[in-house]
């Protein structure tokens, strides 16, 4: 408990600081995620009835701290407010995390849907609020839908703990059907993808970078604890269904990805792609593995997708780098930038020896274990289509000469120099060593 | 001894030798001659500790993780030893005939990095960390024919990319396959867990080792990245990428799968044939003198296809010795190749003429690598393609035979590519270049060309590798 009192006070209290003394600020941010991590680290979680700190979501809160902690390094400017709301999502992912009551998994799924929309509420041209209104307003028929089909769930459920869910007969069924359509929209699963593409693009990149890598991340595993019981007992039911929306979110992730231009769009839709390659784990929900993969997704998974939006807010805010053409020649105006980006890029295509690769590869072994094998060719290929778009942004910064007009040297802060560091050690550490997780897994 | 140092030593050393280099060039290319240099001794070291019996010299088994079979064991035998050394030594003289490359700090920092994952390539037995390192060697590989290649480069360079990456994937997808079936991941545990291997795990992993090798129909990656990389990284695309398809389908397919390998090898024969006949007809009609190496190189790793789907001793130990054969002949031609249009400016044939007035010793090299290429007796060439026809006849009775045709095609190739660059009369264009080259590529040259000679007169030393290595198959 005393790691939610420390965050959320430290969110009340760096608003103080950002137009004086945006150090201090980052400072008393930084104390609190240290505070939160080494916290949990010794096994303290809420402690609270509902709440429960078992090893894997132990390690998973380390590392989210440890991402938004990163993040929180690399703000700059107007990107001030942020930090507050960083300490804020913090709280209530560890809360969403921890959570083993269907009731409290609602309400702090919708605690951090409002800190989402806060997030992308950092508001400096039309674009940014034209991304932040698509935001709110697919989060808001998400809501309804989930909120919907709650309802019809409660009539039927006489408890709410995990573990004691109805999972009993097609009314359960009809509204577990419907809470899921709505909790698609947040993971943006295609068909109700639409709106990710474009807002997590327009607004700003940084607080996208916490809403595509780290939001993303947490909901999808308290969705998979959530909904666990109701995987298994309408299993042919969920192979069908996530088989299915697996396939087609990955494969329209990629080829809309494919024909973007602008980097941030590219982005957005590699999101979407991975949306689609945690499901896997949800179909393969017969298979030991499935919760490993997919918690193993998660972590490789924020630690890139949050390092490549930080580089791109990077070069927006320094060089106004938004489209493919405006990166080009990279390597001559910002080496680490375009290191950074480079590695993170090949992690996210699922090249070894990144967290991308063995993440992917976990979740594959998890398919086939369950029998899906067809399925996980059809992710294998599209994984190495994805291959496709990351390396045709690697071509355009290594590859390419710049076009002599924007050829000014990029520096980097020595905040995102260090979020960086953070992050790729992240990526490179959960590449090679898998015990860690495996062993937090019960394994 | 040394195991996993060898493998990520290279890796961590490389960004180290890149940032140090940065006010020196000349750093990168000593150290990556120092690190070869130590990695030959070190495979040698290896080849000799080799235990007798033809089993594995254990090496270790490092990272190991609960629950999931994916522990890096590093063990070796005389075929994974023989690859080490070949890799060691083509790195080596690769460093020789790059010596006067440009942007010296990126290049051989690059040839650092990818020597790590090559080596972990044929020193692991587990299927997982085989893929690892296996996808790991295109990264290096991708930005040096992407940096240093020619005109179009960054298509050839992605195309290869995407190409080998998308068949790998098919491979991934089939050692799971494999690792659900026996519940192992260790290459020498499920050769003995294995009894018989789905159509489907087979096909997967063929196709993945195929792209690699490259057999027709996956081959069209090859002629652009080796005609676009510079001639020293086509050296190691010829001499070592390929060779990781041909191990490949050696260890993973063959001595893992002997009876499923049994049951399609008639496939893999037509299609190692096929492969081997049409790259030769296409080598004998490109004018461009590095595509016709190229295309050559198809072909004769097509007949190594032939000769691994015999899955007998005798085939087996032909394509070890023709994947060796291939690496030494094949690399002066892509070197000279390189050369020749380095001096000249032109990649076509017919526009030279006359080379051999201008430069004797360079000339005569290709022409002895030609020769070697077409399977002329005292060159490894000609023991390479007769071990080769002698086990697929005794495998599939005579009509193999016309894989002799190969050498008919090669002939063709060879000899009209002789004639037209390098005997002719002298063409305006040969006539006002220089034809100078750098000592340390003329030695590199020298020595390919006497291993050809050297190994071809007296192949012992090959096939006593091959006896060790195939004893499972009735060596030693």
């Amino acid at each position: 408990m005393s790691s939610l009192i420390i965050l959320i006070g430290a969110g009340l209290l760096v608003p103080l600081f950002f137009k004086g003394n945006m150090v201090i600020a980052k400072y008393i941010a930084a104390a609190a995620f240290a505070f939160a991590a080494f916290n949990v680290y010794l096994g303290n979680g809420i402690d609270m009835q509902y709440f429960t700190l078992t090893p894997d979501i132990k390690l998973l809160e380390i590392v989210v701290l440890v991402v938004l902690a990163a993040t929180m390094m690399t703000f700059s400017g107007f990107e001030r407010p942020l930090v507050s709301q960083t300490l804020f999502l913090a709280a209530a992912s560890m809360a969403l995390l921890e959570t083993n009551n269907f009731l409290m998994y609602i309400v702090l799924f919708e605690v951090i849907a409002i800190i989402s929309y806060v997030l992308g509420a950092n508001i400096r041209s039309k674009l940014n609020a034209e991304g932040a209104i698509k935001m709110f307003i697919a989060g808001a028929t998400a809501s309804g839908f989930i909120l919907l089909g709650f309802a019809m769930f409660a009539m039927v459920s006489p408890s709410f703990n995990y573990a004691e869910l109805s999972v009993n007969g097609n009314f359960t069924l009809v509204a577990v059907g419907i809470m899921l359509a709505g909790i698609f929209y947040k993971l943006t699963v295609v068909p109700m993808h639409g709106w990710a593409g474009d807002a997590y693009a327009q607004v700003n990149h940084s607080a996208a970078a916490i809403l595509s890598g780290v939001v993303k991340t947490v909901v999808v595993i308290a969705t998979f604890k959530a909904f666990a019981l109701f995987l298994q007992a309408y299993l042919d039911t969920s192979v069908m269904l996530f088989s299915f929306f697996a396939i087609v979110t990955m494969t329209v992730g990629n080829f809309m990805a494919l024909f973007q231009k602008k980097i941030a769009k590219i982005l957005s839709f590699s999101s979407i792609t991975h949306a689609g390659y945690m499901l896997i784990p949800f179909a393969a929900v017969a298979s030991g593995y499935s919760y490993t993969s997919l918690v193993y997704l998660a972590i490789a998974y924020i630690f890139m997708q949050t390092s490549v939006f930080l580089i791109l807010a990077d070069l927006r805010r320094e060089a106004k780098i938004k489209t493919l053409d405006d990166i080009k020649g990279l390597y001559q105006r910002s080496p680490l930038h375009a290191l950074f980006f480079t590695i993170q890029l090949l992690s996210l295509a699922g090249v070894p020896i990144m967290a991308g690769f063995i993440s992917k590869a976990i979740a594959f072994w998890a398919g086939v274990d369950a029998g899906l094998w067809p399925l996980v060719l059809v992710a294998a290929l599209n994984s190495a289509l994805s291959v496709g778009y990351y390396a045709w942004i690697i071509k355009h910064i290594y590859f390419d000469e710049t076009d002599g007009y924007n050829n000014s040297k990029i520096s980097m802060t020595p905040g995102s120099l260090a979020g960086q560091l953070i992050l790729l050690a992240g990526t490179i550490y959960f590449g090679i060593f898998a015990a860690p997780v495996f062993t937090a897994m019960g394994f | 001894m040394m195991s996993i140092e060898l493998i990520f030593g290279p890796m961590l050393l490389a960004p180290f030798v890149y940032f140090i280099s940065r006010g020196a060039e000349w750093v990168a290319k000593w150290a990556a001659l120092a690190l070869f240099v130590a990695l030959l001794i070190i495979s040698v070291d290896m080849y000799q500790a080799l235990p007798a019996d033809g089993k594995f010299l254990i090496l270790g088994d490092f990272l190991r993780v609960p629950g999931f079979d994916y522990a890096l064991t590093l063990q070796v035998d005389a075929l994974s030893v023989a690859m080490l050394i070949l890799t060691a030594a083509l790195l080596i003289l690769v460093v020789f005939t790059s010596w006067e490359e440009k942007m010296q700090g990126a290049y051989f920092s690059l040839l650092i990095l990818f020597a790590g994952p090559i080596f972990g390539v044929f020193m692991t037995t587990n299927l997982l960390w085989f893929f690892i390192f296996w996808e790991m060697t295109l990264v290096p590989m991708l930005f040096l024919v992407g940096v240093w290649g020619g005109e179009r480069k960054v298509y050839a360079a992605i195309k290869f990319f995407l190409y080998t990456h998308f068949a790998s994937m098919l491979m991934l997808v089939g050692f799971f396959l494999v690792y659900k079936q026996t519940g192992q991941m260790d290459f020498s545990m499920i050769k003995e867990a294995m009894i018989a291997t789905p159509a489907l795990v087979w096909w997967l992993m063929f196709i993945g080792f195929a792209a690699k090798l490259p057999l027709f129909p996956f081959h069209t990656w090859l002629p652009d990245a080796h005609v676009e990389a510079p001639s020293s990284i086509s050296v190691l695309l010829a001499g070592v990428l390929l060779k990781m398809g041909a191990y490949g389908l050696i260890r993973f397919v063959v001595e893992m799968m002997p009876e499923t390998t049994q049951h399609f090898a008639i496939y893999m024969v037509i299609l190692g044939l096929t492969t081997t006949l049409f790259a030769g007809m296409l080598a004998i009609y490109e004018r461009h003198i590095k595509k016709m190496v190229a295309y050559s190189s198809i072909s004769h790793m097509g007949l190594v296809v032939v000769a691994i789907a015999t899955v007998s001793y005798d085939g087996l130990s032909a394509a070890l010795y023709e994947m060796i054969g291939h690496a030494l002949v094949i690399s002066p031609m892509f070197l000279i190749a390189g050369w020749v249009h380095h001096k000249t400016h032109t990649w076509y044939m017919d526009e030279m003429g006359g080379i051999m007035q201008k430069a004797p010793y360079v000339s005569a090299i290709f022409v002895l690598a030609g020769m070697a290429a077409l399977g002329l007796p005292g060159t490894m060439g000609f023991v390479g393609e007769l071990t080769i026809i002698i086990s697929a006849i005794k495998a599939y009775g005579w009509w193999i035979a016309v894989a002799a045709f190969a050498s008919l095609i090669s002939a063709g190739y060879v000899i009209w590519a002789v004639r037209r660059a390098f005997h002719a009369e002298i063409s305006p264009i040969v006539a006002k270049s220089k034809f100078d080259m750098s000592a340390p590529e003329f030695i590199a040259l020298v020595v390919y060309a006497v291993l050809i000679v050297y190994f071809g007169v007296h192949p012992q030393p090959i096939f006593d590798i091959a006896n060790n290595a195939f004893a499972m198959f009735g060596g030693m």
